[in-house]
């Protein structure tokens, strides 16, 4: 399914919030290729703008937060939309959002409506981007419900989403979202407050979804194990920089960016021996008001260069096929 | 660790058969309808310096059981010996509120969520003063040096004391949790998922910091978890609980390399790997967890276990040894071959 276009590509986004304290560059100048078929993953630790990249791209970032620049490509028949140059709550946007890319988030009980039924809202979603009458709206609900693996879909339609589990609220919301089959879906962790049995059914799932229908995800969590079972390529960010991305195989194998390679030795690992001490990142990570200035890890950072990394801010740089770094170690090398 | 130097470590905690129902009210009467088996005859002992994890999906128990332990809740049936400093071996489940007291001292907690467990309008003194305030320990200058030295063991700067919770980050602010839970010295504690709601580089930070405390101060942990991968880190020993029982306890090393019941080879193998070359075959379960209110008859597991035979359906299997100090509740323990993830991970076919 892949094909060498992107369907979506975000070049240099910022988004911003315009706060009394101070301005949070929530997201400063991300930039990534979406393809069909394909999984990206936006991985990093709290604050480091994932959500709001994946809240940027479907123009739903809230006030005080402000797309600042940069371009959103979605690429459509042939056609290239910006979609940072549409109106966010006009027309062509509202069709973008839920028709061409959907939205699944971590708790699917707070994305539905407690006063209806989740099959009333799914023919609501699916009647405002299909032309279809309630009758066939219903069928399709069905259909889809069946698809994500509810059991009984005819009699789960007419449940209220507090009657469903965490893991079938999912599988509903899931549902909803492919509803009017998207060809980007966007997962914002989508299994962080799920149990381990239940996150690996819905990892099965989201990827035989993706076989079948061959759409693109973009797969936002901070859990790394995530990222390993499920992405083709990957962003790692940290406080609203892209530090390091490439294919997922060079990120968790040759990782370049000190902070990549850090993260990924401090996971606790279950083939680790047991009662084994693991190696830290010095210090956490800064609120976002307090970001240091430069390249925004180098207070924590072991290859840390005085008088560079506190003067400039690095951009990213080559370091392999496919595969970049922001990080001045990677200076004056060509791969 | 070999059998016999495990007995040899007197035993600071036993639980005996601990039950706690919970009643099931409906209607306008709030008649109960049902209960729900929130802990259904649980045993299991915690050996003196040692950490025994509890481990399990939610609504296993888990967190009930150690609630249970530190009389938080009054269990409804069941024996908790603890044996405290002066040697006596008291039942924490049928002591009255007034003699719970003294124990108290003995058994602090470590809370998940370390936003909402400190009081924002309380300085970190206060916070980690408060369990010696309560109990009457010290003069208040000798309550500020208490506090200095335990921030200091926490890794946290003395000078800090004066501050509030939201000038710190969420790991700083478990050490507080933690320099609060060990203010009184107490022999065991209780820490219910001390690191989930943690990052990734900070939950590494905590676990060593709870490691090394246990070292130095030859702290007892009850290690409430549901992350595999955090448990292996910490615990000389898991108990494997769902729907309220324990299916499985061991030694963490046989637990995780040879696991015996179907369930544990399925909580291992859900766990995703960080290596994109360790793309494994999963056992992946069918369904959800049962619900407690309404446990299957029979083994509780057998309509999720792809290894269920016609006794399974029938027959609730009680947690018997299948190898020194490892137990298992299934009766197809002997004969079935399980897989761990001892074994270095698979490369993608």
């Amino acid at each position: 399914m892949a094909s060498d276009r992107p369907l979506l590509e975000v070049r240099d986004l910022r988004t911003y919030f315009f706060q009394d304290e101070g301005t949070v560059r929530a997201v400063d100048g991300a930039g990534f290729s979406v393809f069909a078929g394909r999984t990206l993953g936006i991985v990093g630790e709290s604050g480091c703008g994932k959500s709001v990249t994946a809240r940027s791209i479907l123009r739903i970032v809230e006030r005080p937060g402000r797309l600042v620049s940069g371009e959103i490509l979605l690429r459509r028949d042939g056609v290239e939309t910006d979609l940072a140059r549409l109106d966010a709550g006009g027309r062509e946007m509202r069709q973008v959002r839920g028709g061409d890319i959907a939205l699944i988030f971590q708790e699917p009980m707070t994305s539905f409506s407690p006063v209806h039924t989740v099959g009333s809202q799914m023919i609501e979603t699916i009647r405002l981007h299909q032309q279809l009458d309630r009758r066939a709206a219903r069928e399709k609900a069905i259909e889809m419900f069946g698809l994500v693996g509810i059991p009984r879909p005819e009699r789960r339609v007419d449940e209220y989403a507090f009657q469903l589990s965490g893991g079938l609220r999912q599988r509903a919301m899931i549902a909803l979202a492919l509803s009017c089959a998207p060809r980007i879906l966007i997962a914002d962790e989508p299994t962080t407050a799920l149990d381990v049995t239940t996150q690996a059914q819905i990892l099965e799932l989201l990827t035989r979804l993706q076989r079948r229908e061959g759409m693109a995800i973009i797969l936002i969590t901070h859990n790394l194990g995530v990222v390993a079972e499920m992405c083709d390529e990957v962003v790692v960010m940290y406080l609203g920089r892209v530090v390091e991305r490439g294919p997922v195989d060079a990120i968790f194998h040759e990782p370049r960016h000190p902070y990549t390679r850090a993260l990924l030795r401090s996971i606790p690992s279950i083939h680790a021996p047991v009662r084994t001490r693991l190696p830290t990142i010095a210090g956490s990570v800064p609120h976002p008001y307090n970001r240091p200035a430069c390249c925004p890890f180098h207070p924590r950072c072991p290859d840390f260069m005085p008088g560079r990394c506190d003067q400039a801010e690095p951009a990213l740089l080559p370091t392999g096929p496919g595969h970049q770094a922001a990080c001045f170690l990677y200076e004056g090398a060509r791969p | 660790m070999t059998p016999e130097s495990a007995a040899a470590r007197p035993r600071l905690l036993e639980v005996r058969d601990l039950r706690k129902l919970f009643p099931i009210r409906k209607g306008f009467l709030r008649r109960v309808v049902g209960q729900v088996r929130a802990v259904d005859g649980v045993t299991f002992h915690v050996e003196r310096g040692e950490t025994l994890a509890l481990v399990g999906e939610s609504g296993c128990g888990k967190t009930t059981t150690s609630r249970c332990v530190l009389r938080a809740i009054t269990p409804t049936a069941g024996r908790i010996l603890f044996r405290a400093a002066d040697g006596a071996v008291v039942d924490v489940a049928t002591l009255p509120k007034r003699a719970l007291r003294p124990l108290r001292r003995q058994m602090q907690m470590i809370f998940q969520d370390p936003f909402s467990s400190l009081n924002p309008r309380r300085t970190l003194l206060d916070i980690v003063a408060e369990p010696l305030v309560a109990n009457g320990v010290g003069t208040r200058a000798e309550r500020v040096e208490r506090v200095a030295e335990l921030l200091r063991l926490v890794g946290l700067r003395p000078e800090y004391m004066r501050r509030y919770p939201h000038a710190f980050s969420g790991g700083q602010r478990q050490r507080v949790g933690i320099a609060r839970a060990l203010a009184l010295s107490p022999r065991l504690v209780v820490a219910d998922e001390p690191v989930s709601a943690l990052d990734v580089s900070v939950q590494a930070q905590i676990l060593n910091l709870m490691l090394d405390l246990q070292a130095q101060l030859g702290l007892t942990y009850l290690f409430v978890a549901h992350d595999l991968s955090v448990v292996k880190h910490v615990s000389d020993r898991v108990a494997v609980m769902y729907v309220g029982r324990i299916v499985e306890m061991a030694e963490t090393e046989p637990l995780y390399a040879a696991p015996r019941h179907p369930y544990t080879e399925a909580l291992l193998s859900a766990v995703p790997q960080p290596d994109p070359r360790a793309r494994a075959q999963r056992v992946l379960l069918e369904g959800e967890v049962a619900d407690p209110a309404h446990p299957p008859p029979g083994c509780a597991f057998h309509p999720r276990c792809a290894y269920a035979v016609e006794r399974c359906r029938a027959e609730t299997p009680a947690l018997e040894p299948v190898a020194p100090g490892h137990v298992v509740a299934c009766h197809r323990a002997r004969e079935l071959t399980l897989r761990g993830i001892a074994s270095p991970p698979r490369a993608r076919a």
